[in-house]
């Protein structure tokens, strides 16, 4: 056998689609197996651009001449499957032929259309899960202070802290329970909801941090857990304004809630206790100071302990209520925290 | 939880030459073949990637209203949806998927029967 037998043999076994063709007129001179399984065998004298109509034999001239090659794409229809081929086109090197060289990419391409259709699917999915984070996040931070959340997602755990100063406020409806046995539990709820609402957003409003209501008692901190050197005043904004508003709402609504406010200020520390269900809490003497001074308010006051007073007495009108015996504090002196002149002044012109 | 048949074969990379055989089943199919005629094949192979990693638990939901859409012009009977159902059944098995795992894939198709034999006709 010939060298130039076995070559022409060699090129009709690989599974590379070849045609030679001339480089003036494209004539096609030679073709191998999978080229005429793909384009088809021409009669005598067929031409490039028959086999190939939707290629620019002005682009692939031009090409060939800047670039020393084309290549190119093809699709071809067979049977009902599309087939995608690659081809190349350079010169030979006797420079009166072209050397046509295509590779079936089909399996390439149905590849990569798969990938882009999973990576859709993962991207859309990895989208869902990030908005659901986005609504545990949510979650979390209702039951604990965002520094709190930060540290918990970072470590897993939060670490009790110690807040040296704080003030809270605590309130407590008057005859909660009476009420809520006369009426219906959705009523009761509904009422505890709405004004809840309202007092979160005094409560933020005023540099206060909700930390919990136990039943008809609201828990509101300031100075933890970041430290501020205004928490006194915060919390007597918020009692003042809490009354303010319940005094407000009962002129339009058919229930009528009256409240005990006490102030406390002193340590307290924050934690989230327990594992499974989390629950962010503050213990401390300032805490203990708020229930205690809450039940001797009368109904619609604040009371706070006298030693606040020099952080008060610029902004809220303050009466001496003398000394009295409070459980586990011992003998203390009280005052009531009512509003000052400038915002009770305020509150009538409304 | 137990793990999806989607993680239990190997994920991805085991599903994406199973929809490639199942693709290539399909369209040499004498019987239903045809129905691909003039179908583009980057949208068949979407429609099969994510309804076969579906069929398997993958992460994607495929509603049975987006199947009633995808089938409602094909006009399509009950002797070719038993044709396709046999051809993945032939699928799996070359993928050597555990006889009862093949049953429950099957049990998962069949219940689509009826959407996907719709003609989106009321």
């Amino acid at each position: 056998m010939s060298i130039t037998a076995i070559n022409q043999q060699l090129l009709r076994a690989i599974g590379v689609g070849i045609a030679v063709v001339g480089s003036k007129d494209l004539q096609v001179l030679f073709q191998n197996g999978p080229f005429s399984d793909w384009f088809g065998k021409p009669d005598a004298a067929a031409a490039l651009t028959d086999l190939l109509p939707d290629i620019d034999i002005e682009q692939l001239r031009a090409e060939i001449e800047d670039q020393g090659r084309f290549t190119g794409e093809v699709s071809v229809k067979m049977k009902r499957r599309t087939l995608v081929i690659a081809l190349t086109v350079a010169p030979a090197e006797e420079q009166d032929f072209l050397v046509v060289e295509c590779q079936n990419i089909t399996r390439i391409r149905e590849l990569e259309s798969m990938i882009d259709s999973y990576s859709s699917m993962v991207e859309r999915n990895t989208r869902e899960l990030e908005r659901e984070k986005e609504r545990v996040e949510r979650l979390l931070l209702n039951l604990m202070p965002r520094s709190v959340y930060e540290e918990f997602k970072t470590f897993g755990v939060v670490t009790p802290q110690l807040y040296e100063s704080v003030s809270v406020v605590m309130l407590d409806f008057v005859g909660f329970t009476k009420f809520s046995s006369e009426h219906d539990p959705t009523v009761t709820l509904g009422e505890l909801n709405d004004i809840f609402t309202a007092f979160d957003r005094i409560a933020e409003q005023f540099g206060c941090e909700r930390i919990k209501t136990i039943g008809d008692a609201y828990l509101a901190v300031a100075g933890m857990p970041e430290p501020s050197p205004d928490h006194m005043r915060a919390v007597a904004n918020c009692a003042v304004r809490f009354i303010r508003y319940l005094e407000r709402r009962n002129q339009s609504h058919q229930h009528k809630w009256k409240a005990r406010v006490g102030l406390g200020t002193g340590a307290a520390v924050g934690s989230v206790v327990g594992i499974q269900k989390y629950v962010y809490d503050v213990f401390g003497s300032a805490v203990n100071l708020a229930a205690r001074l809450q039940e001797f308010a009368n109904p619609m006051c604040v009371v706070a302990p006298d030693a606040m007073k020099e952080f008060l007495v610029d902004e809220f009108h303050l009466e001496d209520l003398g000394k009295r015996d409070i459980r586990s504090f011992g003998e203390m002196r009280l005052m009531r925290v009512n509003p000052g002149v400038e915002l009770a002044h305020r509150a009538r012109q409304f | 939880m137990p793990a999806s048949l989607f993680e239990k074969y190997g994920g991805f990379g085991s599903v994406s030459r199973i929809v490639m055989t199942f693709y290539d089943k399909v369209l040499d199919s004498e019987d239903i073949g045809d129905f691909f005629d003039d179908v583009d094949m980057t949208r068949l192979i979407d429609h099969q990637t994510k309804f076969i990693s579906y069929l398997l638990g993958g992460p994607v939901s495929y509603s049975e209203e987006r199947l009633r859409r995808t089938h409602a012009t094909l006009d399509l009977n009950n002797e070719d949806f038993d044709e396709i159902a046999r051809l993945l059944h032939e699928t799996l098995v070359e993928h050597k998927f555990d006889p009862g795992d093949i049953k429950a894939v099957m049990r998962e198709i069949e219940a689509r029967r009826s959407a996907i034999l719709s003609t989106g006709a009321p």
